[in-house]
């Protein structure tokens, strides 16, 4: 088998956590911090931290604002993050369809 | 060998978390605020006008009602389909459908018992107004999974207030004459008027007030 798809994902999305943020978000155009921790199961700290680790790699956008004066915070896909969610899912994919073809 | 496998399953396991987690994030968002302002200025109408014109029969009561609930779906599908149009997206997304599919067996299960009720002879204006408040609770709460969480909290409403109403019934003491006939009379649309004309304006404004720009199914 070609080994090379496998070596080529994401190093940042291919966290467990960071692939699951990822996979909601591509799904919705926004999702707050509270659908993304209770979608997920995640803990305050856990999630804040795979953010910014996404954050950080321009894979997400981080907004924050007020709803019924209580601060909100929504995360997003950036255009760059979408691209990288793509390419990862098609790599995925390769290597799922390079077994089944041997 | 057995790393190729490994990844491969690994792939398809990935795969399907990163599936699972995409439906169950796209939750249905389009605007409800109109519909359900809509619907519920075309509820207190409609209970005004049994109130007024003593639509007192079982077959003007359900006809009245029916026609009111066949003119909120009416202009629901034409509000949703325009926010379609606008956003450039699909009218039966996957969420739409997933909303439609929760809704329905309740929908489908009051529309049932309503007409089974009647068909034994059971012509109880009151009964047959807290079942369409409880079975309609349970639709909104099963489509609540994949709405706005105010939506199961609004389901809830409905049936725990449906709920109530039989028991205050039940506990009620019965008194023959006039009284008894004119609340008999008056208790069903004043019942509707409240759940699906009052109650309804007060979770579109909510929603108005609530409801982000961006709606997307």
């Amino acid at each position: 088998m070609n080994q090379e798809p496998f070596l080529q994902l994401d190093r940042v999305i291919h966290e467990k956590g960071r692939l699951a943020i990822m996979s909601m978000l591509a799904a919705s155009p926004e999702l707050s911090f509270t659908e993304l921790r209770d979608g997920l199961g995640m803990t305050d700290g856990n999630l804040t931290t795979h953010i910014k680790a996404l954050q950080q790699e321009g894979y997400v956008s981080v907004a924050k604002s007020y709803q019924n004066r209580r601060p909100l915070t929504t995360c997003s896909l950036t255009a760059s993050g979408r691209k990288a969610f793509t390419e990862y899912i098609d790599l995925l994919e390769k290597i799922v369809r390079q077994n089944k073809y041997k | 060998m057995q790393s190729i496998h490994m990844q491969t399953n690994w792939a398809e396991k990935n795969l399907q978390t990163i599936r699972t987690l995409m439906e169950r994030s796209a939750v249905y968002r389009r605007a409800l605020a109109p519909i359900m302002l809509f619907a519920g200025m075309l509820g207190i109408l409609a209970a005004a006008i049994g109130l007024i014109f003593h639509l007192d029969s079982i077959s003007s009561f359900c006809a009245l009602w029916l026609s009111t609930a066949a003119v909120v779906v009416v202009v629901a599908f034409l509000n949703t389909r325009l926010q379609a149009i606008r956003d450039k997206e699909a009218l039966w997304s996957p969420p739409t459908r997933r909303v439609a599919q929760a809704a329905l067996p309740p929908l489908f299960s009051g529309m049932f018992f309503s007409s089974a009720f009647l068909f034994v002879g059971i012509y109880n204006l009151i009964i047959l107004v807290l079942m369409w408040l409880f079975f309609y609770g349970c639709a909104l709460h099963a489509a609540g999974f994949f709405m706005q969480r105010s939506t199961k909290a609004f389901g809830w409403i409905f049936i725990g207030m449906a709920c109530a109403a039989i028991v205050i019934l039940i506990c009620l003491p019965t008194s023959n004459g006039a009284t008894t006939m004119e609340f008999d009379r008056q208790c069903p649309y004043w019942l509707m008027g409240f759940f699906f004309g009052a109650l309804h304006l007060v979770y579109g404004t909510y929603l108005y007030l609530t409801e982000k720009g961006k709606n997307a199914a």
